[in-house]
C-alpha cells in the first residue's frame, strides 16, 4: 500500500487507465470536483444511464441525479472531500446512485440497479480535488440470493406440510392397528369360540407383525414429532444407571438366542441425571436394538462413564463397520446405508436420526465412531443439569460389570 | 521509546470515544441499537503481537484492513474469528447475510463497511487529538491466518513496531460477538502518540 493508493491521482491518464479498468471489470466509475460537478463517467456507466455521456459530464450531479439531495449518499461525497472513504454495502443502501437496472438482470424484481460502491477522495500531490465512486452492479447476485431465500423458505414450507402429513398419517394408522391387535387378542383367548393351535400359531404371527408395524409407525411418528419442534420433555431426577441397567436386561435374551455377548459396565454408585427417562430410554433402545441388529458375532458392550459436567454412554458392538463416506449420511434420515447389507435387517432408517435428535432435545449429542470390520461405537453423551426438585447426582465410586 | 511510557488510561480513553461514534455510525446504518465496548488494551512489540493474539484467538481470521497516513502512519484492523464475522454479519443485517456461517460476498461487503465505519472513526479520534489530518485506503477484507495477518502488517517498506491491540465487544439486541482492532504503527508514531496523551493530560 502506498500513499498515492491512498488518494487517487486525480491526473488524466491515471483516470483513463482507471476508466478502462473499471470497463473490463463491467465497474462504473464517476467523478466529481469540489463543487460536486460531474467531472468524468466511465463508458459502462454512462451506458447504464438513461441520459448521454455528454450531457452529463459538465452538470453537477444533484440536477442528474436529484434524489441524492440531502441523502447519506450525499453524505459520503462531501465525506469523501473531507478525506474520507466510505464503503457501501448493497445489503445497507440497496444503491449509491439511482439508475434503472439493466434489463437482462433484474427479471423485474427492482426498479433501480442494485449496487456496491466505494466513495473515496482524489486528489494531486495531496490535496483533494474531487471524489472518484466506484460502482459494482450487483442487481443479479442479489436476484440469485433473494431466489435461494425464497426457495429455502418454500422448502421450510414443505417440510412442515410433510411432517403434518407423515404424523396424520401415523396416527390414521396406528388407531386401526390397534383394533387388529385387540381382536386379535380375544380371539387368542378363546372367548368368542375354540381357536385351533395352528390358527393361534397363525394369529400370534399376525400379532407379531402389527406389533412391528405399531413400532415403525411409533419411529415415524416420533420422528415428525421432533422435526415439527412438537416433542414434548418431561423432566424428572432418575438414576442413570439402573435405567441402563434395564434397557440392556431388555436385550439379553436377543443376546442369548443370536449367541452374541452382551456387556455392560456402569458406575458402581447410583448417577442421578435430571433429564426425561422415556426419551434416554429411548435413545438408548435404538442405539443398543441397532447394535444388536447388526452383530451377527462378537459381542456388544454398553459402557456409562460420567464426569462433573457430563454422562456418556458408549455402545460398542463388533458389527461390519460402516464406511468413512456412510458415516456421514448414518444420522440423515430415511437412509440406510449399503443396501445389501441392511435390507435383510429391516427397519425405517428413522431409528438413528430419532435418537440424535432426541438426544439434542436433550441437550446432548449422539456421535458415531466406525473401522470397516472392527466394528462401531455410538457415544451419547448428555449434560448433567442441577435438578429443581432437589436430587443430587452422585459421584461414580467406581465401575461394576454386568453381563 | 518504551512501551510502559504510553498512558494506558488515556489511550483507552481515546480508544472508548472512538467506539462510542463507530457504535452511533452502525446503529444508524443499520437500523438497530448497537454498542462496541472496549473490555482490554493492550500496547506491545511487534515480536510479542503474535504470542498475546494466539491467546486471545484461534483459527481462520477474518479481517478488514485500512492502511492510513499522514503525520501518523500504521495499519489498523479489524481482527474477527471467522465464525464470529459471520455471526457479527448476521446479527447485523437480521440474518439476511451469512446465516449459513459462511462468508459471502455479500457478507464481505457488509464487514468491509462495517470495518471502515470502525477503523475510520478510531482513526479520526487519534487524528482528532493529534490535530493532523489522516488519510485511510480502501479497506481490504482477508480470510487468514494469525501468521498471515503478521506478515501482512507493512505500510508500504516501513516495518511496524508496536501494536495497540484493543478487545471490543459488539452488543447488540440479539446477540453478542467479540473482536479486536489492532492498530500497528511504527516508533515514530508511537511516539507521538504517546506525547499527544501526555499533552492531553488534565
Amino acid at each position: 500500500m502506498s500513499r498515492d493508493e491512498l488518494l487517487l491521482s486525480a491526473d488524466g491518464e491515471s483516470l483513463t487507465v482507471l476508466h478502462e479498468l473499471a470497463q473490463v471489470l463491467e465497474l462504473g466509475v464517476l467523478t466529481v470536483d469540489r463543487s460536486l460537478t460531474i467531472t468524468s463517467c466511465n463508458r459502462w456507466l454512462a451506458a447504464a444511464m438513461p441520459q448521454a455521456r455528454s450531457s452529463i459530464v459538465g452538470q453537477p450531479l444533484l440536477t442528474v441525479f436529484p434524489e441524492l439531495r440531502g441523502s447519506a449518499a450525499e453524505q459520503a461525497f462531501h465525506g469523501a472531500l473531507a478525506g474520507a472513504t466510505t464503503v457501501w454495502a448493497h445489503r445497507f443502501h440497496r444503491y449509491l446512485l439511482p439508475l434503472p437496472p439493466r434489463p437482462t438482470v433484474s427479471e423485474g424484481r427492482f426498479d433501480r440497479m442494485q449496487q456496491s460502491a466505494h466513495v473515496m477522495p482524489l486528489g494531486r500531490g495531496g490535496a483533494i480535488e474531487g471524489v472518484v465512486v466506484i460502482i459494482q452492479d450487483v442487481t443479479e447476485r442479489v436476484t440469485r440470493e433473494e431466489q435461494l431465500r425464497e426457495a429455502l423458505a418454500q422448502a421450510e414450507v414443505a417440510s412442515q406440510a410433510k411432517s403434518d402429513f407423515l404424523a396424520a398419517m401415523s396416527h390414521e394408522l396406528r388407531t386401526p392397528l390397534g383394533a387388529i391387535i385387540g381382536y386379535m387378542d380375544l380371539l387368542e383367548s378363546d372367548m368368542v369360540g375354540p381357536v385351533a393351535p395352528l390358527q393361534k400359531q397363525y394369529l400370534g404371527r399376525v400379532k407379531s407383525a402389527a406389533r412391528h408395524l405399531i413400532h415403525i409407525i411409533e419411529e415415524i411418528l416420533t420422528f415428525s414429532r421432533v422435526e415439527a419442534g412438537k416433542e414434548p420433555i418431561a423432566l424428572e431426577a432418575v438414576d442413570g444407571v439402573a435405567l441402563v441397567q434395564s434397557v440392556v436386561e431388555l436385550f439379553e435374551p436377543q443376546a442369548a438366542t443370536k449367541r452374541v455377548g452382551l456387556h455392560a459396565t456402569l458406575p458402581s454408585a447410583p448417577v442421578m441425571l435430571f433429564t426425561d427417562p422415556t426419551k434416554l430410554r429411548q435413545i438408548l433402545i435404538n442405539v443398543i436394538g441397532n447394535a444388536m441388529k447388526f452383530t451377527d458375532a462378537g459381542s456388544v458392550r454398553v459402557a456409562m462413564s460420567c464426569d462433573a459436567e457430563r454422562v456418556s454412554f458408549g455402545i460398542t458392538d463388533t458389527g461390519p463397520g460402516i464406511s468413512h463416506d456412510d458415516v456421514g449420511r448414518i444420522f440423515d434420515p430415511f437412509t440406510q446405508l449399503d443396501q445389501s447389507l441392511t435390507r435383510p435387517k429391516g427397519g425405517t432408517g428413522l431409528g438413528l436420526p430419532v435418537s440424535r435428535k432426541l438426544a439434542h432435545l436433550l441437550g446432548g449429542d449422539l456421535l458415531v465412531h466406525s473401522v470397516v470390520g472392527v466394528g462401531t461405537t455410538f457415544t451419547l453423551w448428555l449434560p448433567i443439569v442441577g435438578d429443581p426438585t432437589g436430587a443430587l447426582p452422585t459421584a461414580p465410586t467406581g465401575a461394576q460389570a454386568i453381563a | 521509546m518504551t512501551v510502559s511510557r504510553v498512558d494506558h488510561d488515556a489511550l483507552t480513553e481515546l480508544f472508548n470515544i472512538g467506539l462510542h461514534k463507530a457504535a452511533a455510525a452502525l446503529s444508524e446504518l443499520t437500523g438497530q441499537r448497537i454498542l462496541v465496548d472496549l473490555p482490554r488494551l493492550w500496547v506491545c512489540p511487534i515480536a510479542e503481537t503474535h504470542a498475546r493474539l494466539r491467546d486471545l484467538m484461534e483459527g481462520e481470521l477474518a479481517t478488514v484492513h485500512q492502511v492510513f497516513m499522514g503525520s501518523m502512519t500504521g495499519d489498523a484492523v479489524l481482527v474477527l474469528e471467522y465464525e464470529n464475522a459471520s455471526r457479527l454479519a448476521a446479527l447485523l443485517t437480521h440474518g439476511d447475510v451469512a446465516s449459513d456461517g459462511r462468508l459471502d460476498q455479500s457478507a464481505r461487503e457488509v464487514l468491509a463497511e462495517v470495518g471502515n465505519v470502525i477503523l475510520s472513526s478510531c482513526l479520526s479520534a487519534f487524528g482528532d487529538m493529534l490535530h493532523v489530518a489522516v488519510s485511510f485506503s480502501v479497506p481490504r477484507i482477508h480470510v487468514e491466518s494469525l501468521e498471515g495477518l503478521l506478515r501482512s502488517l507493512k505500510v508500504e517498506k516501513d516495518e511496524m513496531h508496536y501494536t495497540l491491540l484493543a478487545a471490543t465487544r459488539f452488543r447488540l439486541t440479539e446477540g453478542e460477538v467479540g473482536g479486536y482492532l489492532l492498530i500497528a504503527v511504527g516508533i515514530a508514531s508511537l511516539e507521538l502518540i504517546s506525547k499527544a496523551l501526555a499533552e492531553h493530560e488534565p
